[in-house]
């Protein structure tokens, strides 16, 4: 048999078959998008209400928190479609689902990133699009930037997942903790960063990076420029690359079966 | 790279050692469940000790003991997943450990409990995907998945969603899924768990033939002493973590357990056998079933004296089951390990 | 023979406080939640008062808003999962039989866990509210707030129940509580105040019981609020008696049409 070394062929053939999966129940697919779609929609009307008396907000738009929420959901879709095998990593390990894993000869990481894709996830890509694109503070040329802000957004996503869920390495059954955490990185993306101060801020451009989520990207795609870009392609970087390391980590610990198990 | 000349062993196990620190929670109470929160009581359980054994190519081997024995841990050290404390493991020649993403070209491996086939879509679309795993060449995966859905009979089962399949299909389309990649060495896990009776016969023929006809070594773990017999030609029997049989299956039963298994069926209603070692298993209207040892009491010596009761009209002679022969085995070791 | 009657169904909610007690993961999640939302939201409205404050109100009573419509829709246990489950694997034909009214029993087992709820996220509410404005509203109004709040929890309480009863003929509910929460929070002024929605947004909500869950207790903390606690009891009872009425009919649809099917 001739061996192709090609891990990109692996990867895209990883992701088709998880959208094809996906796909297979119409139903739930369908419905999953339509809800996320109504579901953004209802969020952005307390915005709207909102910006219908108050028109700036520390110098914020309404058409800024339309490219901010967008990015975000956008990212957020991107992340959960292609690689939402992340939100369900703690009980992977937990339950020992990277056994088969490992013994394959791909990425076990990657491959579980890819084991899992949320139909709701579509209309959250939809919607952020068409947020964006309605804000009227976009224009085609831009849309490079746009592109890229959303992918290094879902990619600062996956990172956060990988590190909150790998925590079952260590510490066992974490899913409601780190659905915790994962849940405080979206709220407080969506938020425009003026409104937070000093030791936060600080917060969500470090350990809770909402600000490589939401307001570095949304920047961006508004105001372009050499600086930001360059920012946001480091700090997409730097978490995936930590994450990346954490993840091997515990897989090395998960291999020498030092996890505890509680007996009664 | 091995040298051509030296044959290497599918499995080479020298003092395998493996055990795992284990939390075992206090007794009930709020006081005692806040000291297992900060100050975990744990214990180191051995699962392995110092396991020695070696595979040929080509054999077919069982893998046996009760639960906890340490089957699963001896496997998921082979297989890569697990990391051993102490000994030596290679397989093909390979350090699992060290060498987990070669190896993985060269094994497959099937876990009753735990499917590899994605459950929404037909296994078509799983076995594609592997090919990519496995880095395949399209045209020749293309061939290779023909011939083993042939091979297994898969016929229309291929592209119907694998939720659609009962159990028995989904174990056929497991076991092509790991022989996609025509590995040298299949680890199984409890393959026929769950499986009923004809679902069992046809797994069991499918792996002999694809054993013989391809020389793929077998490495199978199983509560079911059919697999065992119908499959593999050797047993190793683990209890405790550690080695309690090597070899052939026949040798099993005949150096454990001398005994027959005799049903004689009379021309009187009941038949009177009080011989020592003759134990009398059920007695119905003119049928009985006895147990003889034969090392006290020779089986024609058995027969003699039923014959003098009465004329018999049929009887059958079989080994003690297999199930008895390891239970015994257990039931020695148990023994021993209380003793000492 | 009312005692007994009573005893039985407190024992449904006995064993919901308990079974409250070990989902406490959750309820903690709910805790951390409500504390990042007030604290985002007290530096929003200090935000918005710099531009100028669309109400006649405080940020900071703005904060408390949000504290007591939060404390009302988190205290609302969503019993509907458990009832499209037990609905799903058929638990309720067995439950049918006992001489316990089904719908009662659940309602009870919501209210007890309501019970667990709705004081610690309660305490959550006032602390927090408390620490990011470093205010408190009048005594008097925090005095009613509370037990209007419970009866609007108990009320979201029996809507969930029917929600979940829906499970008799959907595959799966969880699109229709969706689409309910949506509204509840928008028509029911969970974050913003009804008056700072258009006009056609307040009218639709008047045809529903969203404002009188959530914005009609809350709006006690605010100065000027929209009702009268006298107008909100009416309107909590109506709705309390429309809630009563569907549920008792979907119940009694569905358990006919279960006997007329065989189960």
């Amino acid at each position: 048999m001739i061996r192709r070394s090609n891990n990109l062929a692996f990867a895209r053939a990883l992701v088709a078959t998880n959208l094809k999966a996906t796909l297979a129940l119409r139903g739930a697919f369908v419905m999953g998008v339509v809800f996320m779609a109504l579901n953004n929609l209802t969020f952005f009307i307390f915005w709207w209400a909102l910006m219908r008396h108050v028109t700036t907000l520390r110098g914020w738009h309404l058409g800024d928190i339309q490219v901010l929420f967008g990015v975000v959901a956008a990212a957020f879709g991107l992340t959960v479609t292609v690689a939402g095998g992340v939100r369900h990593l703690g009980r992977f390990i937990d339950e020992g689902h990277l056994d088969t894993l490992l013994t394959q000869p791909k990425s076990v990481l990657v491959h579980a990133l890819g084991l899992r894709s949320q139909p709701s996830g579509f209309g959250d890509l939809i919607s952020g699009v068409i947020f964006i694109a309605w804000s009227g503070q976009v224009s085609w040329h831009m849309l490079p930037f746009v592109v890229a802000a959303i992918v290094a957004s879902a990619l600062v996503f996956v990172a956060c997942g990988i590190v909150f869920f790998s925590l079952a390495f260590w510490l066992g059954k974490v899913e409601t903790f780190a659905l915790q955490l994962w849940d405080l990185l979206i709220t407080f993306s969506l938020y425009p960063e003026p409104l937070f101060g000093g030791m936060l801020r600080l917060a969500l451009f470090t350990v809770l990076p909402a600000g490589f989520v939401g307001y570095l990207p949304a920047r961006v795609v508004h105001a372009p420029s050499v600086s930001n870009v360059a920012l946001l392609t480091i700090g997409a970087g730097a978490y995936l690359t930590f994450a990346v390391l954490v993840f091997d980590r515990g897989l090395r610990r998960y291999a020498s079966g030092s996890r505890f198990s509680t007996f009664g | 790279m091995q040298p051509a000349a030296a044959p290497v062993n599918a499995v080479e196990l020298n003092h395998l050692s493996k055990s795992f620190r284990v939390r075992r929670a206090r007794s009930e109470g709020v006081a005692a469940r806040a000291r297992d929160l900060f100050r975990p009581r744990t214990e180191t359980v051995l699962a392995v000790d110092r396991l020695s054994f070696s595979i040929a190519p080509g054999e077919r081997v069982a893998f046996i003991g009760p639960n906890g024995a340490g089957k699963s841990t001896t496997l998921k050290i082979l297989a890569g997943i697990l990391q051993p404390d102490a000994g030596e493991v290679r397989v093909f020649g390979l350090v699992p450990s060290r060498q987990r993403r070669q190896l993985a070209f060269q094994i497959g491996t099937v876990f009753g409990q735990r499917s590899q086939l994605w459950y929404q879509l037909p296994p078509r679309d799983t076995f594609e995907l592997l090919g990519r795993v496995y880095e395949i060449d399209a045209r020749a995966h293309r061939r290779r998945m023909g011939a083993l859905a042939s091979v297994f009979e898969l016929g229309t089962l291929i592209d119907t969603p694998v939720r659609h399949l009962s159990l028995g299909e989904r174990m056929r389309c497991e076991i092509v899924a790991s022989l996609l990649h025509s590995p040298r060495m299949l680890f199984l896990d409890e393959p026929t768990i769950g499986l009923d009776v004809s679902a069992k016969a046809v797994i069991r023929e499918l792996l002999w033939t694809e054993s013989e006809r391809a020389g793929v070594t077998l490495l199978l773990t199983s509560h079911d002493t059919g697999d065992m017999e119908r499959v593999c030609t050797r047993v190793i029997v683990i209890h405790g973590g550690r080695l309690l049989w090597d070899g052939a299956i026949p040798a099993l039963r005949r150096s454990y357990l001398k005994a027959k298994r005799v049903t004689l069926w009379s021309e009187t209603e009941h038949l009177e056998l009080t011989l020592p070692g003759v134990r009398v298993l059920s007695s119905s209207s003119y049928r009985t079933e006895l147990e003889i040892a034969l090392e006290i009491t020779p089986l024609g010596q058995v027969v003699d004296a039923a014959l003098r009761q009465a004329a018999i009209r049929d009887m059958a002679i079989e080994d003690a089951p297999l199930d008895d022969v390891i239970r015994a085995l257990y039931a020695d070791a148990d023994r021993r390990s209380e003793m000492s | 023979m009312t005692a007994t009657r009573i005893a039985k169904y407190t024992a449904f909610s006995r064993i919901a406080v308990a079974h409250a007690r070990r989902e406490r993961g959750e309820l903690y999640g709910r805790v951390a939640f409500f504390a990042v939302i007030l604290g985002v939201f007290s530096s929003l409205w200090r935000a918005v008062a710099e531009a100028g404050m669309p109400v006649a109100a405080d940020p900071k009573a703005l904060v408390w808003y949000l504290a007591a419509t939060e404390w009302i829709l988190l205290s609302a246990p969503p019993i509907h999962i458990e009832i499209q489950e037990a609905i799903r694997r058929g638990d309720v034909v067995y439950r049918l039989g006992r001489p316990v009214s089904y719908v009662i029993a659940e309602f009870a087992a919501g209210l007890g866990l309501l019970a667990v709820r709705a004081p610690l996220l309660g305490l959550t509410a006032f602390l927090c509210a408390f620490a990011f404005t470093g205010w408190t509203p009048p005594l008097g109004a925090l005095v009613i707030v509370v037990p209007f709040g419970l009866v609007a929890a108990a009320l979201m309480t029996g809507l969930y129940l029917w929600i979940g009863l829906l499970a008799f003929w959907l595959q799966d509910v969880a699109p229709v509580f969706w689409v309910w929460q949506k509204l509840m929070f928008v028509l029911g002024g969970l974050m913003l105040p009804l008056e700072l929605y258009p006009r056609f947004i307040q009218r639709v909500a008047t045809f529903t019981p969203f404002p009188v869950l959530l914005a009609g207790p809350a709006s006690f903390v605010l100065p000027n609020g929209i009702v009268t606690p006298g107008v909100l009891a009416r309107n909590l009872v109506i709705w309390c008696f429309v809630t009563t009425f569907a549920v008792c009919w979907i119940f009694r649809r569905a358990t006919s049409a279960l006997t007329i099917n065989g189960g």
